[in-house]
Parts: structure tokens; C-alpha cells; sequence
């Protein structure tokens, strides 16, 4: 691989202070620090450091979510197939699934690709890394049918809103990728908004899992499922992910794969992922108990169901424990856990407007996440002011 | 005796190990002292290039507390004084004549140690211009000799990396270092806390007269004197606690047994690039060359007086500074690898703290000097957390030092923290934060605010 060094060697001179690219600095900085590790030595201080830095933080999230790129891709032909009445290989609906994800890839690249390279140029800051993973993350949950013009602006979007406009990585108050998807969601609502699925074959559309006991009342949610013939809406079904809905969060098996994977490595909190299945269980369970003294079916839902269905899991995973957008505090991030999965089942059955609660249970904890920390902090404040007291 | 067990922390497995033999060098043919090197000082020097010196003959005073005095740790002539810019006095050399000469003050036997007001027992130190051995929390600071510390604290485990196994060190010194904890305890009305590491096995540190003793367990910083002070007599605002090196104290000690400034102290030299890495007989502010000639591997090297996580870079025609008791060695790497953010990582090309990379720590690691990563904005992954064994949160002190909010930084508990405390937090960042030189950025505003 000495050619590759010997060209960015080359290039370099361009691009250095008063070569004709100068202001493209980043981007060749950024070609040149993701395909080389740096040469930087420590300066004091500590003269040795760990190996890990952000830049392997945020490749193990990339490759903690390839899996479900495979499957997604795998899944989309699937459904497109079972829709049309065709039998396929897996490999051919992988390819067929592919044709559909590569583009909203691609778009979704380029859009937040501009905007940051725009904001590292202008602000004359490095590119960060963490782009890598916001970009990784958007196609997935995007349905395949999204319109690539929808995925471009939703992307500007929440590149621009969702990060630079607050100095980049590590100073963002909400998660990138879903401030992409809620765009889409409030904007255009047609493509997105949970209620209904699209397989990638013209005009053809069925109801969510999770809408089918949110448009009936008095009726049993688990019992409405399995009525469902469009789609099969059994439990086991939707764990192992062969429903239509957003490209990468189907398939449960694989999510929770990939979250052991980084909490083993270290980069993913479990304690937000354990509060917040605590917070869904047991709200689950609360409002299973209020059923009977209500007509929303959505209340019989049980914890179980809640578990598999929607993009629960995916978000608890990938997004809810983004560290810069969460708690600081481990005893805040058990706050902030439970109360995403809490307002995740009250926003699945008790809000009208929407049949899925993930995303927005998150985006609303990512405002509340200073506040808890805030508190948490307050409390170290006083045990101590306390102890300066007493002596 | 009591056990203080810490679970936080991490004991950074590199390699270059120094061996628990004491090796005796032959006599360093100089010594040096840097006035830079003590913090909130104004030095005015005493001597001029070409004086005679004894050894504890005073080098120089501290204008801000003129008793404040520094002697020499060789006797000889001072050869070269170092300026640097704006003509701060950087280092004093001294160059050692065949037959030293030594400052004699009074003899104290322990039973009158003991009934030694604390005022005499000062002035002996001052006297001996060895006052700057006596430091206190918070700041970490050469200590006001008219300050009533509430407790006086002496770690007697060294956990950082490649830094003197005290047991070798202080081995059949137990007379002297029990003079030297007798001269600490008149100096304060409170106690005298000796924290000693669980595996220690000297009988030094066995029954300590006039003394408490914590037997401390974990991993670095366990060792560290902060560390033991906020799990055994926390700071608080008003509170002075005073802490002397634990070799320092045996010096203590002889100063009044024997009368004399005992320059000689036990160090280590250390490193993966260091081929024999070893304790060493040497003395207080030795010249490194001799020590390191036979020793090193290959070059380019980085020479670090002090340990590998708290040290300041040095090079070989170099000194040791005063409190430090190592010399670190560490290989110089410049080198790229091309696409190593996608390689797995053995425990041989790789270490960590997470699980990030494939390698399980099963044997020492060779450090070098690459950063391993560019510097970012702060991604709270708890690496810090994890490694503070404190009840303070990192993350929003951190925030508050750099904000400059002084009420918070206080309310937070920054008097209780050392730049020393964090270097563990710098080395685990993913973000590769320098998080000590923010706390000492913070101890420094608080400081000039009294």
C-alpha cells in the first residue's frame, strides 16, 4: 500500500497553507487520517495513551450495523417478492434489496457529505468521524421507498440542524440520524409517519404492525395481529424481522446482536439500554393493567409485542445511547433509559396522532438529558457542600 | 490499621519493569535543581556561577516566603546557571567535588524529636533548606510553614507505572523513617496518615509509632496521596492537609538523627526502551547520563524524569527534577499504518482499556510516544469515570474549568483534585483530552483567587 502514501504525499503541498486547495484542507486531512493512523506524538502529560480514539469509536458502530444492512437488503427483496408471488434466492433478493438501499446511500453520502465538508471549510475545523456513523445510521431507518430528493434535504437537514450549527460532534443536543428521520416525519408525513408500509413495488401499501391495534377500539392487539393475512405479524415473525418497515430495523435478532457487540466494546452504555426495557416493561405492563377499564386496544398490547414491534429496539441500540446526546451520568442514564421506553408505549397507545413512539420519546429525552444530569450533579454538589458543613 | 480498598483505576501493563534489585551506579559528577519546577514560587537565587557550595548549603529563597529556602543537594561548585526566557532561573548545576562538604546542624534524638515544639522542628527544616520536601492539598504546593495543617499524609505505595517499589527502597531503613514520621507529627495537631500498599511485605512499614496506617488495595491511583486523602480525611474548604514524598521522610528523618542533608535516594529507571531496567542508589537531582549509558535500546528515545503518566519530558544530558524518583524511557514513533483503524489488534499491536481492538493484556505492552489519535471534542464514553476513584464527577468539573466558573469548580470538588489524579483519564480518552492540564488549569485560577 506504499503507492497510496506516496500519492497523498504528493497531494499534499496543494493543499497545504498557500498551496491552490488550501481551504480544502479537511478533505484531504480526512482522506488521509481515516486511510493512515496518525503520527501525532503526546506533547506532556500522560507521554503514552490508550490505543482506542474516536475514530475506532465510530467504525465499530458502522460495523456493529452492517449486519442489519445485509438483512435489510435481503428483506426488501423478500417482501418485494412475496408481495408479486415469486419465489427467490436470497442472493437475488440481496441484490434486489441493494438496488433500492445503494441509492439512499449514496444521497444520503453526498447531502451530509457537502454540509460537512461545507461547515469544516468555513468553521476551518477537521471533519469529524462522526459522520461516519450518522451516515450509517440514516438509510436505516428510512423506509426503501423513500424518495432520494426526501432523503437529501432530510439529511441537510439534520446534518446542519442536528449538529453543525452547534459546532460539530460533541456538542450536539439531538441525535443527527433522528433529527433526519423527524424531518421526514413532520415534512412529509405520506412517506414515513408509522402508520403505513411500503414494499417496493408500485402502489402496494399495508398497515404497520403497530397501527393494526391502533385503528380498532375495544379489541384484543395480540388476537387483531394475527388476523393480519397482508402480512405475517406474529411475534416470532417480527423478531426475526421478515415484515416490511424501515430498512434496517426488522430484524431484532440482529440489533441485539450488534448492541452486545458494543457494549463488550465498550463504546455502548448498557445502562441506558437496560433502563429503557425496564421503563418499556413496565409501562407495558401498567397500561396491559388499565386496559380493561378502557376502549383503546393499543393498551392490550403486551411488553413483549411492544419489544418487536416498530423501531423500539433499533433506537434503544443505536440511537438512545449516542454519548454525546444522553446522560453524562451513569445515574442519569438510567433516568434517561427508562423515561425513553416509558414515553415510548405512551406515545404507541395513548397519542392518537402517532402509532410509533420511539424516535420522538428519544429526541424528547435527548432535551431532557441535561436537565437530569443537572440534577444528578446537584445531588454531588450537596452531599459535599453537606460534608463541608458537618466536620 | 485500616483497609481502604479501591476498585476504580487501572495498572497499565508496560513493559520495562524495573527489577527489585538495588543497583549502586557510580557517583553522578553532577546535580541540578529547577527553580521552574516548584509551583507559585519566585525564586531569588543565593549564589552566583563559581560559588563553593556544601551540600544544604541554600541555592535560593522563595521571595513570597523569604524561610523558604532550597539546599544543595551536592557539595562543589555551582558551574552553569540556566535562563530562559525573560530571565526565569530554569536549573542551577552544581558540579560535585571528590570530597563533599556537608552543612552540620543539631542532632535530635527521637525522644527529643518528640518533645520538639513545632516551631523548632521547622526551623531545623527550614534551616536545612529542606522545607520544599513538605507539599499541601489543596494545590499541591510547597507548604506555608505558618499554616496549621489539620493532617499530614504519606503514601508509601507508589502505583504509577514503572515508579520505585517503596519496599526496596525504603528496606532496612526503618530507624530513620520512623524519625522522619516522629518529626511529621509535630508538625500537626492532627494525625499522621501512612498509606501502605496491601502486598507490601517490609517490615518498615509494619508498626509505624506516631502514625496511622491504611492498608491500601486497587489499582493506579490507589498510590496516589490524593487519591488516600479523599478516602480517608477529605478536603474542604479552609482545610490544610500537608503530604511528603515517602523517601523524603526518611531524609526527614536523618536530618535530625544525623544532623545532615542525606541527598541519596533510591530511583528507578524504566521503560520499554530501557534494556535493564532497574532500582538504582543515586541521589536527589542527579544528571540522568550516567544512569541511563549502559541501558538504553535503540534511539530515537523519549527521556522522561518522573513516571511515564505525570513526568516531564527530559533529555539525556538532563537532570532529574526534585520530587521525581524515576526515569522513564520511552521509544519515539512517528510511524502511519494504513488502515489501522479497521485492524483488529493483538495484545501486541494494540492496547486498550475497552475491548475495542482484539487484545487481551495478557503480557506487557511496549508503549511508545504516538498519540494513537488526534485530538476531538469531548465523547462522553465514561472512559474517565471509570478510571477516578473519586466521588467527583469529572465530566461537568471539566466543563466548569473550562467555562471558568469558579463557584462550580469549587462546588464540584476541584480542592480535593491534583493534576496527578487525572493523568489515568487522559490516557484512557478516546477523545485524547489532556484532562490533568485542565484541572491544574482550574487549581491555578482558584489559587490566585485565595
Amino acid at each position: 500500500m506504499k503507492f497510496i502514501r506516496t500519492i497523498l504525499d504528493k497531494v499534499e503541498p496543494i493543499f497545504d497553507k498557500g498551496g491552490f486547495l488550501e481551504k480544502f484542507h479537511p478533505v484531504y486531512d480526512a482522506t488521509d487520517s481515516i486511510l493512515y493512523s496518525t503520527n501525532e506524538k503526546t506533547e506532556s502529560g500522560p507521554h503514552i495513551r490508550d490505543s482506542i480514539d474516536n475514530k475506532r469509536v465510530m467504525i465499530l458502530v458502522v460495523i456493529a450495523l452492517i449486519p442489519l444492512y445485509i438483512f435489510g437488503a435481503i428483506n426488501i427483496g423478500y417482501q418485494a417478492a412475496r408481495v408479486s408471488g415469486i419465489e427467490r434466492a436470497v442472493l437475488e433478493n440481496f441484490w434486489v434489496g441493494m438496488g433500492s438501499i445503494f441509492p439512499i446511500l449514496i444521497t444520503a453520502f453526498f447531502a451530509g457529505g457537502f454540509w460537512e465538508v461545507l461547515f469544516a471549510v468555513v468553521r476551518k475545523h477537521p471533519i469529524n468521524e462522526g459522520f461516519l456513523v450518522t451516515w450509517a445510521l440514516i438509510p436505516l431507518i428510512m423506509p426503501p421507498t423513500i424518495p432520494l430528493w426526501q432523503v437529501a434535504v432530510a439529511t441537510s437537514f439534520g446534518v446542519v440542524i442536528g449538529k453543525e450549527i452547534f459546532g460539530g460532534v460533541g456538542m450536539n443536543i439531538f441525535n443527527p440520524a433522528l433529527v433526519t428521520r423527524a424531518f421526514i416525519f413532520f415534512a412529509y408525513p405520506g412517506q414515513i409517519s408509522g402508520e403505513k408500509v411500503w414494499v417496493n413495488i408500485d402502489g402496494i401499501s399495508g398497515a404497520t404492525a403497530l397501527s393494526v391495534p391502533a385503528a380498532v377500539e375495544h379489541g384484543n392487539a395480540v388476537e387483531l395481529l394475527s388476523n393480519i393475512t397482508q402480512f405475517d405479524y406474529s411475534w416470532s415473525n417480527m423478531f426475526w424481522g421478515y415484515i416490511p418497515g424501515s430498512i434496517g430495523e426488522t430484524n431484532k435478532f440482529l440489533i441485539i446482536l450488534g448492541a452486545l457487540f458494543l457494549i463488550y466494546t465498550g463504546i455502548v452504555n448498557w445502562r441506558v439500554i437496560v433502563g429503557a426495557l425496564t421503563g418499556l416493561i413496565a409501562t407495558a405492563m401498567l397500561t396491559n393493567f388499565m386496559a380493561s377499564y378502557s376502549s383503546n386496544t393499543m393498551l392490550t398490547l403486551p411488553a413483549h409485542y411492544h419489544l418487536v414491534m416498530g423501531g423500539f429496539l433499533f433506537g434503544i441500540a443505536f440511537m438512545a445511547t449516542e454519548p454525546v446526546t444522553g446522560t453524562h451520568t451513569d445515574k442519569g442514564r438510567w433516568i434517561y433509559g427508562f423515561m425513553i421506553g416509558l414515553m415510548t408505549v405512551i406515545i404507541r397507545s395513548i397519542n392518537p396522532a402517532y402509532p410509533e413512539g420511539t424516535m420522538l420519546a428519544i429526541l424528547l429525552m435527548n432535551a431532557f438529558a441535561p436537565l437530569i444530569d443537572y440534577y444528578v450533579v446537584q445531588g454531588n454538589i450537596k452531599r459535599r457542600l453537606k460534608r463541608y458543613a458537618t466536620e | 490499621m485500616s483497609q481502604i480498598n479501591i476498585k476504580k483505576g487501572h495498572d497499565i501493563q508496560i513493559a520495562g519493569v524495573p527489577k527489585k534489585e538495588l543497583e549502586i551506579p557510580e557517583r553522578t559528577q553532577t546535580v541540578a535543581i529547577h527553580p521552574t519546577e516548584f509551583r507559585y514560587v519566585k525564586p531569588k537565587l543565593l549564589v552566583k556561577e563559581g560559588d563553593n557550595v556544601k551540600i544544604g548549603t541554600p541555592l535560593f529563597f522563595d521571595k513570597h516566603h523569604p524561610d523558604i529556602k532550597w539546599g544543595s543537594p551536592g557539595g562543589g561548585k555551582v558551574t552553569t546557571i540556566h535562563y530562559g526566557p525573560r530571565r526565569v532561573i530554569e536549573k542551577i548545576i552544581i558540579e560535585i567535588d571528590k570530597n563533599e562538604e556537608t552543612i552540620q546542624l543539631p542532632v535530635l534524638e527521637i525522644t527529643q524529636i518528640l518533645e520538639s515544639s513545632k516551631e523548632k522542628i521547622t526551623e531545623q527544616i527550614l534551616n536545612a533548606g529542606l522545607w520544599p520536601m513538605i507539599r499541601q492539598r489543596p494545590f499541591n504546593k510547597i507548604a506555608d510553614p505558618a499554616a496549621k495543617p489539620s493532617a499530614v499524609f504519606v503514601s508509601c505505595y507508589n502505583s504509577a507505572p514503572l515508579t520505585v517499589d517503596l519496599d526496596v527502597a525504603l528496606d532496612n531503613k526503618r530507624s530513620a523513617f520512623n524519625a522522619g514520621i516522629a518529626v511529621l507529627s509535630r508538625l500537626t495537631n492532627g494525625d499522621v496518615h501512612v498509606g501502605v500498599s496491601e502486598q507490601s511485605i517490609s517490615d518498615t512499614f509494619m508498626d509505624i509509632p506516631h502514625a496511622k496506617i491504611h492498608s491500601i488495595s486497587g489499582p493506579h491511583p490507589a498510590g496516589n496521596v490524593g487519591i488516600q486523602i479523599h478516602h480517608i480525611d477529605p478536603l474542604k474548604p479552609g482545610k490544610i492537609i500537608w503530604t511528603v514524598e515517602a523517601q523524603h521522610v526518611v531524609t526527614l528523618g536523618r536530618l535530625f538523627l544525623e544532623g545532615v542533608f542525606d541527598p541519596s535516594i533510591v530511583m528507578t529507571i524504566g521503560g520499554p526502551a530501557v534494556n535493564k531496567p532497574t532500582h538504582l542508589k543515586t541521589r536527589i537531582g542527579t544528571a540522568i547520563q550516567p544512569l541511563i549509558s549502559d541501558k538504553l535500546n535503540n534511539v530515537p528515545n523519549r527521556i522522561i524524569s518522573g513516571d511515564v503518566l505525570t513526568g516531564k519530558t527530559n533529555d539525556k544530558d538532563g537532570h532529574v527534577y526534585f520530587y521525581h524518583s524515576s526515569i522513564s524511557v520511552l521509544p519515539e514513533s512517528d510511524k502511519r499504518e494504513f488502515l489501522s483503524m479497521l485492524k483488529l489488534g493483538s495484545g501486541k499491536s494494540r492496547y486498550s482499556l475497552t475491548n475495542a481492538f482484539s487484545s487481551f493484556r495478557r503480557s506487557l505492552f511496549p508503549f511508545n510516544t504516538n498519540k494513537n489519535g488526534e485530538e476531538r471534542a469531548m465523547v462522553p464514553l465514561n472512559s474517565w469515570e471509570n478510571v477516578l476513584p473519586m466521588d467527583i464527577f469529572p465530566n461537568p468539573l471539566f466543563r466548569a474549568i473550562l467555562a471558568n466558573d469558579i463557584e462550580e469548580m469549587e462546588q464540584l470538588g476541584l480542592l480535593e483534585c491534583d493534576e496527578e489524579d487525572f493523568a489515568l483519564c487522559s490516557f484512557a480518552d478516546a477523545s485524547k483530552i489532556d484532562v490533568g492540564a485542565v484541572i491544574r488549569q482550574g487549581l491555578d485560577v482558584l489559587e490566585a483567587e485565595g
